[in-house]
């Protein structure tokens, strides 16, 4: 079901359970969602803080090794030169050495960064907020938000000028984050790996995203705060929108950050005003709703009936199944039918078929005493054809004779 | 923007949900989600891809009925209905009847099956509570092990024969039993017998130390009586020397009411 939500309530910090007002809803958060342009725009955007590890470029190499070559017993790889020592002689280079370089040394060189295209990124932070605005997906994420009032959620502007901690932490509770608060302090646990011995040993899920547009010391309040992570509205980071490449980050909004969304992103029409050059992502359907398209008046009374799926049963043989012999041959049951009486003494048809045997027979002697006589009869005739053919092979013979004569001759 | 179609493009086979998890042999989705009626993850019974859902969740013994619809997408604490359902089982279906009655006749049905499963669960649930569980606990291997060796150690130990064949011994001398047993007197007299040799063993050194004492004489002199007297001790007679004829007084203690008479040989080598 499509839901089209135009306008969002603005909560006050101080007093969640009343609204102060409400605004509509940026075109940013009615992005298409494209969690494939997230990922892979993260991905790319991730590498960009990397810092370079290498071996040491003559590891492995700083010897003055030399092959000892063949004749001597050993193996050609190249050998530590000199005496004196347990080096000497020793192999030296290649990864199969004690002491030589590695297979394919790491180097600096190695392209650590990834260049994004700035509308890719763009489009990828619109999609990204669009998805801190939709409950399921932000909850599908892992965020606990069952004591959140709304989403998006939109705070009153005083909560920017917040200073204190504590402060902080109990607006955030009233708003109803406490469950998202009390997720983070219980993740706090040892690294697995190496990390933890390389000034990264704790890790601990993420909190809410608190989207600023004024510093009026909510940064400070809020950095101690396990969890929570502040940003200003001008510079969005899709690392923070969507860690992991996973959207739907739990976002706070202030009111004068909600509001400057729709002037830095605008609209399909306008084009973002404070981004030149650039308009916010185009769906790709405009109603993604498939089955409500499919059932639609509008399609469904331009199709034509539905077809009746001819469903084979058992393929039945007409030899053995009389029924479907009548089915494809009409009459033959009738046929047979009679077929089998003619063959019962008494019955009519059996004299039917008598009466035409004898008329039959009785037609060809009939003929027979017209037309066989004499010369005519089968024995006459046959061997008539016996002789014609007896003088055939006779003549044939005697000539194959005078032929042989002929040749001995 | 809020699609059911979308929103299950985004979570389901391909996607990544957090409430997913997916088994390979067999080849299931699950889902962990509270709401969710069946468990299972596919789009019918994702409670976050339907924004029309409807389930059954027992709390503390009794059955809600939680609805959510579209209306109140937007907002996640009010996002879901609930009805108390009546402890009577038709009652509760014929609740879930009318509070569902436009919805589509699977989202009904499943309820009514997910009514059933958890009332089952309650009923199971009592019947367990009633029968008192026993609690599990593990054997540790290795505990058992070492325990069992110390075990067998202190009993070989302890001795404990040795123990209470001294304790009757020491009854039957005592005279605690009476006359209730009738030993058969070859065996009585052999033991007692050993007894005694035990005793008096030990009573010779005794009395060796306390002859050295008495006399005063040379130690030189007495080395030999020593001597003698221990190997006449290691010999195994019944002791015989001049020395039986001091008299000890823990002998007469230690053997008690029973009189046995020794044949004294004065034989001096």
């Amino acid at each position: 079901m499509a839901t089209a939500r135009p306008v969002v309530s603005i909560y006050n910090f101080e007093n969640p359970s009343e609204k102060t007002g409400t605004m509509p809803m940026p075109v940013v958060l009615q992005s298409p969602l494209r969690p494939d342009l997230v990922r892979e725009v993260h991905r790319d955007m991730a590498k960009n803080k990397r810092q370079a590890y290498a071996v040491k470029p003559k590891a492995g190499y700083d010897t003055a090794a030399e092959s000892w070559c063949t004749g001597r017993a050993v193996a050609r790889i190249p050998r530590a030169p000199g005496g004196g020592t347990h080096r000497a002689g020793q192999a030296a280079f290649g990864n199969q050495a004690r002491g030589g370089g590695m297979f394919n040394p790491t180097t600096i060189w190695r392209r650590w960064h990834r260049r994004v295209n700035v509308t890719k990124k763009r489009h990828a932070v619109a999609c990204a907020l669009a998805a801190s605005a939709l409950p399921p997906l932000v909850m599908a994420r892992g965020h606990k938000i069952n004591q959140v009032a709304e989403l998006p959620l939109v705070v009153s502007d005083g909560i920017q000028s917040l200073t204190k901690t504590k402060q902080a932490k109990e607006a955030l509770k009233k708003l109803g984050c406490g469950e998202e608060l009390q997720k983070v302090i219980d993740s706090k646990s040892i690294r697995a790996g190496q990390g933890k011995a390389r000034n990264r040993r704790y890790v601990k899920r993420l909190g809410p995203l608190v989207i600023y547009n004024e510093d009026n010391g909510i940064t400070r309040a809020m950095r101690n705060i396990p969890g929570v992570e502040c940003a200003h509205v001008d510079r969005l980071n899709l690392l923070r929108l969507a860690p992991g490449g996973s959207f739907g980050r739990f976002v706070i909004f202030t009111e004068g950050a909600f509001k400057k969304l729709s002037d830095i992103y605008g609209t399909l029409k306008s084009g973002a005003p404070k981004k030149k050059g650039y308009t916010l992502p185009r769906a790709a359907m405009a109603n993604a709703d498939l089955a409500r398209i499919i059932n639609s008046t509008e399609v469904q009374s331009v199709l034509r009936p539905k077809m009746e799926r001819y469903t084979h049963g058992i393929k039945r043989n007409a030899l053995k199944s009389k029924e479907l012999m009548e089915e494809l041959n009409p009459g033959s049951t009738e046929r047979r039918a009679v077929h089998l009486k003619s063959s019962q003494k008494g019955t009519p048809e059996y004299d039917e078929v008598q009466k035409k045997k004898k008329a039959r027979i009785e037609e060809s002697k009939k003929y027979n005493k017209e037309h066989k006589k004499g010369d005519e009869t089968f024995y006459k005739t046959l061997m008539k054809a016996f002789e014609a053919k007896a003088a055939a092979d006779a003549a044939k013979k005697a000539a194959e004779k005078a032929d042989d004569e002929e040749d001995e001759e | 923007m809020h699609n059911d179609e979308t929103i299950w493009a985004c979570l389901g086979e391909n996607g990544f949900c957090s409430f997913k998890v997916r088994w390979k042999e067999p080849k299931q989705d699950f889902c962990r989600n509270p709401y969710n009626v069946n468990g299972l993850c596919n789009k019918m019974s994702c409670p976050l891809a339907n924004s029309q859902y409807a389930t059954i969740i027992e709390e503390e013994g009794i059955n809600y009925l939680y609805m959510k619809t579209v209306e109140r997408a937007h907002s996640p604490k009010n996002l879901w209905e609930r009805v108390k359902l009546s402890r009577n089982f038709l009652q509760a279906l014929e609740q879930i009847s009318k509070h569902l009655e436009f919805w589509p006749d699977r989202v009904i049905n499943r309820c009514k099956q997910r009514l059933t499963k958890m009332r089952q669960m309650l009923i199971r649930m009592r019947k367990l509570s009633l029968k008192g569980g026993t609690k599990l606990v593990p054997i540790k291997k290795k505990t058992e092990k070492r325990e069992a060796t110390r075990e067998l150690k202190a009993e070989s130990a302890a001795k404990v024969d040795l123990a209470i064949e001294r304790e009757l011994l020491e009854r039957l001398k005592q005279g605690t039993y009476g006359d209730i047993y009738n030993f058969p007197k070859k065996n009585f007299d052999s033991v007692m017998e050993k007894e005694d040799e035990e005793q008096e063993l030990q009573d010779e050194d005794e009395s060796d130390m306390e002859f050295v004492e008495d006399l005063g004489e040379d130690d030189e002199e007495w080395e030999d009586i020593d001597n003698k007297v221990e190997e006449v001790e290691v010999e195994g007679d019944l002791g015989m020397n001049d020395l039986e004829e001091v008299s000890l007084p823990a002998r007469k203690k230690r053997r008690g009411k029973v009189e046995v008479e020794y044949e004294h040989e004065i034989d001096t080598r």
